[in-house]
């Protein structure tokens, strides 16, 4: 049995307009999702680290429900659910939202994990020097905590350049989407998805460098003797 | 006692085996296991997503005309009935590819198909346009699409007629559609009942039982009269089910069947039309 495989028609899909168009809105998703995450997943983990037991329960309780469904079943009800509480959101909003608020609870234990994981002698150390607790955090914990965090992050960003294709089923279209409704055309499936797996691979490769730079950056304190 | 209740058995026995090898004998397996992705059995690939012709019920079986259809063309050929569940998008490769035996999902028949499959057109179907109870937005005409954001299944012809209707639109000078495409018509439906769109394009048999549910109402229909089709890649398995196809035009299951629905039938016998 011969291999089934159009070297002419992967050739034309690997620059097709509408396939780019499509790694471009997965790519600014993801951006757009990472960022948003951080900004509320610090806030979770710092409400989490809370000393007041309703604000770290609460935040126990968000992490638990978005950890714990599927992203898919968030974005339907966050799509077809809320407009029947009268949140009316697009598409493309629809998917940040979903997007943010589940990235969001995973981001929040790194977080956490990170300022666990500064030694409880640099805090003590601060307060000897008399920083109030914002100095604390901003000056001593959160910049040795971040060289904690960075490696788990790099994973975040690498998952959620692919999660993004389930924004799909609320006919988003991103690269996935892109990907199938090009496949309708001549039926090429092999071709298109295996032009698909190299965009992804691409801008994945590329995050891989962007993060060990960032990791070398913050390391680089550590790195004199 | 003891003894005449083993007779009993045995007799018992006897017959249910006799009864088997009778069945077994009347039928008669015709189609080479060669020409069967499944040895005995025909394996069939349907999208439930499509009440009243194909869906699946509260106890999670596969019920509808085309299900049942399906079943009574593996009993003629004396074949198992197995029925793969998937996404439209995946048919025609998992076909090429030898995943199953048979498309039975309610596939349009065209040429560029037919170049591709055996196909067996069986029933006429044409096209809706969901709307909200009521028809708030008044939407009478293709026309009255342009500027509103309409759902659909990827993949199928309903796709590929929404954006025939797009194109004639902008052809026009009217507002293109937004035109939004979903895995499956549940989720379609879905969106226009969260008023996330404003209108679905489906089949009109998908159309009508959603209007019988009472949730929304069919502001066209009849657009674009289409076969549906049966498609094989096997021409051994498809000379076999033609066969099966127009003995049931002649004893009536066929005709019953499609009245049962209220469907436009087949009035020739059914022709092998492709490949």
């Amino acid at each position: 049995m011969g291999i089934k495989w159009d070297w002419s028609g992967f050739y034309e899909y690997l620059f097709n307009g509408f396939l780019l168009q499509g790694a471009v809105t997965t790519l600014w998703l993801t951006i757009a999702s990472i960022l948003g995450g951080l900004v509320m997943g610090c806030l979770i983990a710092m409400l989490r680290l809370a000393p007041v037991y309703w604000l770290s329960s609460f935040a126990k309780g968000y992490i638990w429900i978005f950890r714990g469904t599927p992203l898919l079943v968030q974005l339907i009800i966050i799509y077809t659910g809320l407009p029947q509480l009268g949140i009316k959101l697009s598409v493309v909003e629809s998917a940040l939202t979903g997007l943010i608020l589940n990235e969001a609870a995973y981001l929040a234990e790194i977080i956490r994990g990170g300022i666990l994981g500064v030694s409880t002698g640099q805090t003590y150390a601060g307060r000897a020097l008399g920083l109030n607790s914002f100095q604390l955090m901003v000056y001593i914990v959160f910049p040795q905590a971040t060289r904690i965090i960075i490696p788990a992050l790099g994973n975040s960003v690498n998952g959620l350049l692919k999660t993004t294709s389930i924004t799909s089923v609320i006919s988003m279209e991103e690269l996935l989407r892109s990907t199938q409704l090009l496949i309708q055309e001549k039926f090429l499936v092999l071709e298109l998805f295996t032009v698909a797996a190299m965009y992804y691979l691409l801008m994945t490769s590329i995050w891989d460098m962007a993060q060990r730079r960032i990791e070398a950056k913050f390391s680089k304190p550590y790195n004199k003797v | 006692m003891k003894k005449f209740n083993l007779k009993l058995l045995y007799l018992i026995s006897i017959q249910l085996f006799v009864g088997y090898s009778v069945m077994a004998a009347t039928c008669k397996q015709t189609v080479p296991d060669s020409a069967l992705v499944k040895k005995g059995t025909l394996v069939m690939s349907t999208n439930p997503t499509l009440p009243p012709l194909q869906f699946v019920d509260s106890t999670g079986k596969l019920k509808g005309m085309r299900i049942t259809l399906g079943k009574e063309v593996a009993k003629r050929l004396c074949l198992k009935p197995e029925y793969i569940s998937i996404e439209f998008s995946a048919m025609i490769p998992g076909l090429q590819a030898g995943r199953w035996d048979l498309i039975n999902t309610g596939i349009f028949w065209n040429t560029k198909r037919a170049a591709m499959m055996n196909m067996i057109p069986y029933e006429s179907a044409a096209i809706s346009i969901s709307v909200k109870k009521g028809n708030p937005l008044g939407i009478s005409k293709q026309e009255d699409l342009a500027g509103k954001a309409v759902g659909v299944e990827i993949g199928g012809l309903e796709e590929k007629k929404l954006k025939e209707i797009d194109k004639n639109l902008r052809a026009k000078g009217l507002t293109p559609i937004n035109i939004r495409v979903f895995d499956n018509f549940a989720l379609a439906y879905q969106a226009l009942r969260a008023g996330q769109t404003d209108a679905s394009v489906a089949i009109d048999a998908t159309a009508a039982e959603y209007v019988k549910r009472g949730e929304f109402d069919r502001a066209i229909s009849g657009m674009f009269p289409m076969p549906v089709a049966l498609a094989m890649k096997n021409d051994i398995l498809a000379k076999t089910v033609l066969e099966a196809m127009n003995d049931m035009m002649e004893d009536g299951f066929y005709q019953e069947l499609m009245d049962e629905y209220g469907l436009l039938p087949n009035s020739s016998p059914f022709i092998i039309r492709g490949s």
